[in-house]
């Protein structure tokens, strides 16, 4: 009859028990119950886009054979090539026994480098994850800086500094900073590396592949120093981009978040600017701003490659650019792969982070 | 617990009450402008004089625009950009609010001064558990974690709440909206203030939840021996729980004094005028009639020479426009700001007091016009795989409208009303039953859809929301027109003609909805659904965002065209006196029942369903001799 006959939603079926702490832990829960459905949802959406890179890459009009056999080989020399790596076979027999071999880890055989694939991978994956975290995560630092100062400052001249800056950075695109950062930082200045991922006389030795954790695993401080200026100018480049999107993203939407009721009441009941801004706003303007650091991270992968080129990293660009010129067509599947796969995973763990920061979505 | 947190209040501001004792709270003279320095300064609220003494409960009576939320600003310190109080003092205790600094200001909000705001679903943050709130809250109040929680559980329980543990880790988007009120007061109440402003708090919510919200409010002020400001358009609920009551007008106090008095024996025209457009609900029926025009925006205040109700007001001689009155003291612990007291008396001439709706029940034709035959509409919930059992909106409705009769449906968020008129209008499709349109069912393919909206219209409820912003008054109301079967002259003609009857001036065809007022802007929308002529008009809640005396002039205006155009009408309306005005039958709806149907005025005066009679008890009585059964216990 009155509002208490109205039965509150029930976000999760709810025991008995209830506490401080419970809330929090049936939020957990629940979010691995999400985690769990995300990660079905991965694994098929693999198996489609295995699919079809392994089909489209069959169609494109490259023969890896020609690559491979000699000039003066004959007929018969092709074919039994053929045969040796099983082109001869129906494609959907190709596939599988591909398939079946990727789900073991196997990717199979370069053709140009006569190596198996997946070490390929392997040794240039985490060059390209080290540099793409620096580069988004720096942007999005800074982002978050200038959208937070400019929002603060809204409507003086230090909105407008902010704002022509993210301009600028949005208006260049990264290779073109990674390339105007080498002439002017490391020709002209000559104040930082821009050559390689870290000096060719420090060696260190590999666990795990990226060469930040490899260097404190070592206890060389000196290399890890050296890795970290060498990291500076490509990192920044592919920033730059991510810094004008955070800041103008995370403003408008804390403008936004500042028009709603509960801004005003916790004003009312005396609660600071300050507070209000970082324990009332920005949660909530942060999803927008998650949403998007999601769609960069994803994009950021991909990124990557021109400012390997620029910066000679050895990471999956490089990989993939090598492959490409040579038709070497099971590099190219796996490559291919590995960045669906990795797309696929931050937009999982965006959609968690939604239900991290928005109980609104949790109930079901 | 009487005294939750006494220890905290800083400074103990004035002796226990006592009626020689200084008030607590005083506005004298207070006037407050807006604009720079080249443009000419307005005067947002002038010369405001109100004084609150401890324990006492001061009502700020006013439409929308008048000023009263204001004076909630400058109390918290918190004018917009460009506002700054020009003239005029502002005593709480012995402080003088206006020479604190920011930050001393800050201090006295959420301890000495609360808030209790108008949208409660709205202002509990989205992102923080209720305890989070308390935890926030209590932590600037100088409370340790443990304590906290203690505090804050016991807080809960106090405002009525039947599981605090449960509430204080749920969201607020989980209650729903006087589970959130309280959640607000209890957080208002929790640092014992001496000063409560509440702000419409009941505004936004059903009428049964408003009793108790109204009631539990009082009977926290009452322990506590709290001041409250309350803000309300009401005037029927004020005089029930305010002792003093001040009237706003267009930034000005029009008219002070104990609430009784005030409302019994209105003095200014304009208190007057709020009484003669309040629909009553009990005794007599009785038309209304509302001064003509709208309360000024701020950008016409510094046209208004003299007084500022003068251009409406019916016993205005020239002397009004001369020069602002002053609030004068008329000796009786009363003030009025009017140079002609006396001159004025409930005699406003009612528009149309020949269409007493409740008279003409009987002259309806037999044949229905519309027939709803055991319609029950389910929500199925989550995905198309889902088995959770849906919710039943509308369950076995059944009943019928004649040509050119005017049926209301009453009832509560919740209630089914809306979904009942968005399935006979076919937003909706009916999960069984059947709708009849001159006794041939309703299907559901394209030529039924343009039989159905060529008779059956629908007047959404929010006209902002309706109404295509980019779009001209001539292309909105003409929008049902074919395009390319009508000429230009034609299109032009029926918005002239659809304004006329509607009763807007010709020259809003071409503005668009900003430009426009919100009773101008529900014209449009009305007269948009009217444009075809349809026979039945579906209305959810048209009035429920005007103020009163917009309210009586659309319902008016409804009234007139049932005259004109012999259109039926499908009122949906939580507001019972709303429905009495207008309808000569009633439905009542609860849970998705229609527990009660009938002739209103048995209805209302006989009701059979303990629903209808809780409903009916929920309302402020217009005889405020009698007590409200809220505030009984």
């Amino acid at each position: 009859m009155s509002d208490e006959a109205q039965a509150p939603i029930q976000p999760w079926p709810t025991g008995q028990i209830s506490g401080a702490g419970w809330a929090h832990l049936r939020a957990f829960g629940y979010l691995g119950l999400k985690a769990l459905r995300n990660v079905l949802a991965i694994a098929l959406q693999l198996f489609a886009v295995s699919i079809v890179i392994f089909f489209i890459l069959r169609i494109i009009p490259a023969d890896p054979l020609s690559m491979l056999t000699p000039g003066n080989a004959t007929h018969e020399d092709a074919e039994q090539i053929r045969h040796a790596y099983g082109l001869d076979r129906p494609i959907y027999e190709q596939y599988f026994m591909w398939l079946g071999a990727a789900l073991q880890g196997d990717l199979g055989n370069s053709i140009q480098a006569r190596e198996p694939v997946t070490r390929l991978i392997l040794a240039a994956l985490p060059m390209t994850i080290e540099l793409a975290f620096c580069g988004l995560g720096l942007g999005v630092l800074l982002g978050a800086l200038l959208g937070l100062t400019a929002f603060w400052y809204r409507g003086r001249p230090v909105e407008r500094v902010g704002e022509t800056i993210a301009s600028l950075a949005q208006s260049i695109p990264d290779f073109l900073w990674g390339i105007s950062f080498v002439l002017l930082f490391g020709l002209w200045l000559n104040v930082l590396p821009f050559i390689g991922p870290i000096d060719p006389s420090m060696i260190v030795e590999r666990r795990s592949g990226f060469l930040l954790i490899d260097t404190l695993l070592a206890g060389r401080w000196d290399a890890f120093g050296d890795r970290l200026l060498h990291l500076v100018l490509p990192a920044t480049a592919l920033a730059m981009i991510k810094v004008a999107l955070v800041m103008r993203v995370l403003r408008s939407s804390l403008i936004e978040a500042y028009q709603d009721e509960y801004v005003n009441a916790a004003r009312l009941r005396g609660v600071g600017e300050g507070a209000i801004l970082f324990r009332h706003a920005l949660r909530n303007a942060a999803i927008p701003t998650v949403a998007l650091i999601g769609v960069q991270a994803a994009q950021t992968f991909g990124g990557t490659l021109l400012i390997e080129s620029i910066y000679s990293l050895p990471g999956m660009g490089n990989l993939l650019i090598t492959a490409i010129r040579t038709h070497d067509l099971p590099l190219i599947q796996g490559i291919s792969l590995t960045y669906c796969a990795i797309v696929l995973l931050v937009n999982a763990l965006v959609d968690l982070s939604y239900l991290w920061l928005n109980p609104r979505l949790r109930r079901q | 617990m009487t005294t939750l947190l006494s220890p905290l209040a800083l400074q103990d501001f004035a002796p226990h009450d006592d009626a020689a004792s200084p008030p607590l709270f005083e506005a004298r003279g207070l006037t407050v402008q807006a604009g720079s320095l080249h443009e000419r300064p307005v005067q947002v609220l002038r010369d405001v004089n109100l004084t609150l003494r401890r324990g006492q409960v001061l009502g700020l009576i006013g439409e929308s625009g008048a000023g009263k939320s204001m004076l909630g600003r400058v109390i918290a310190d918190q004018l917009p950009d460009g506002f700054r109080v020009a003239s005029g003092s502002l005593r709480f205790g012995a402080t003088d609010l206006l020479a604190l600094s920011k930050r001393k200001h800050r201090s006295l909000l959420g301890r000495e001064i609360a808030f209790i705001p108008q949208e409660p679903m709205m202002a509990l943050n989205p992102a923080m558990t209720i305890g989070a709130h308390f935890r926030e809250h209590l932590r600037r109040l100088g409370l340790s974690a443990g304590q906290g929680r203690k505090a804050a559980l016991a807080a809960l329980a106090d405002v009525r709440i039947e599981a605090p543990e449960t509430v204080y880790d749920q969201y607020g988007f989980q209650l729903s909206g006087g589970m959130c009120q309280r959640v607000l007061i209890a957080l208002a109440f929790i640092s014992n203030p001496d000063l409560v402003i509440a702000d419409e708090p009941t505004a936004s919510l059903d009428v049964t939840t408003q009793g108790h919200i109204v009631s539990l409010l009082r009977a926290l002020q009452k322990r506590h021996g709290t001041a409250v400001l309350f803000i309300t358009h009401q005037l029927r609920l004020a005089a029930q729980i305010c002792d003093q009551v001040a009237v706003l007008y267009a930034g000005e106090v029009v008219e002070e004094g104990p609430a009784r008095e005030l409302f019994l024996h209105a003095r200014h025209p304009y208190t007057c005028a709020l009484h003669a457009a309040m629909p009553n609900f009990d005794g007599e029926w009785r038309a209304l009639a509302s001064p003509s025009g709208q309360m000024p925006g701020l950008p016409e205040y510094p046209m208004l020479t003299g007084c500022r109700f003068a251009p409406r007001c019916a016993s205005a001689i020239d002397a009004c426009l001369a020069e602002p009155p002053v609030l004068a003291d008329c000796g009786d612990a009363r003030a009025l700001r009017c140079i002609r007291p006396g001159a004025v008396a409930r005699n406003a001439e009612a528009e149309n007091a020949e269409t007493n709706p409740l008279s003409q029940s009987k002259q309806l034709a037999a044949a229905p016009l519309l027939k709803v035959d055991n319609v029950t509409k389910i929500f199925r919930r989550g995905g198309w795989l889902s088995r959770a059992p849906g919710q039943t909106a509308v369950s076995s409705a059944s009943f019928s409208v004649a040509p050119g009769e005017f049926v209301g449906v009453v009832g509560e968020s919740g209630s089914g009303k809306s979904t009942l008129g968005r399935l006979i209008m076919g937003l909706e499709e009916p999960s069984t039953g059947r709708i009849l349109l001159d006794d041939k069912p309703l299907g559901g393919d394209e030529a039924e859809w343009r039989r159905r909206i060529a008779s059956i219209q629908f007047v959404f409820q929010d006209p902002r929301a309706a109404l295509n912003p980019r779009r001209s008054t001539l292309q909105l109301v003409t929008q049902p027109l074919q395009p390319g079967q009508v000429s230009r002259q034609q299109r032009r003609a029926q918005a002239e003609h659809m304004l006329r009857s509607t009763g807007l001036p010709l020259d809003t065809l071409t503005k668009i909805s900003s430009q426009m007022s919100g009773g101008q802007r529900q014209r449009v929308n009305i007269a948009r659904a009217l444009c075809n002529t349809p026979r039945l008009l579906i209305a959810d809640e048209i009035t429920s965002g005007l103020d009163v005396s917009v309210q009586a002039q659309i319902l008016n205006l409804l009234l007139r065209l049932r005259s004109e155009f012999d259109i039926a009408l499908l009122m949906i309306s939580h507001d019972l006196a709303v429905v009495r005005y207008l309808c000569s039958r009633v439905l009542v709806m609860w849970k998705g029942v229609i527990v009660e149907s009938g002739e209103t005025e048995a209805v209302f005066s006989r009701p059979q369903h303990p629903y209808t009679r809780e409903l009916i008890a929920a309302l402020p009585p217009e005889d405020i001799s009698k007590r409200w059964a809220p505030l009984a216990t």
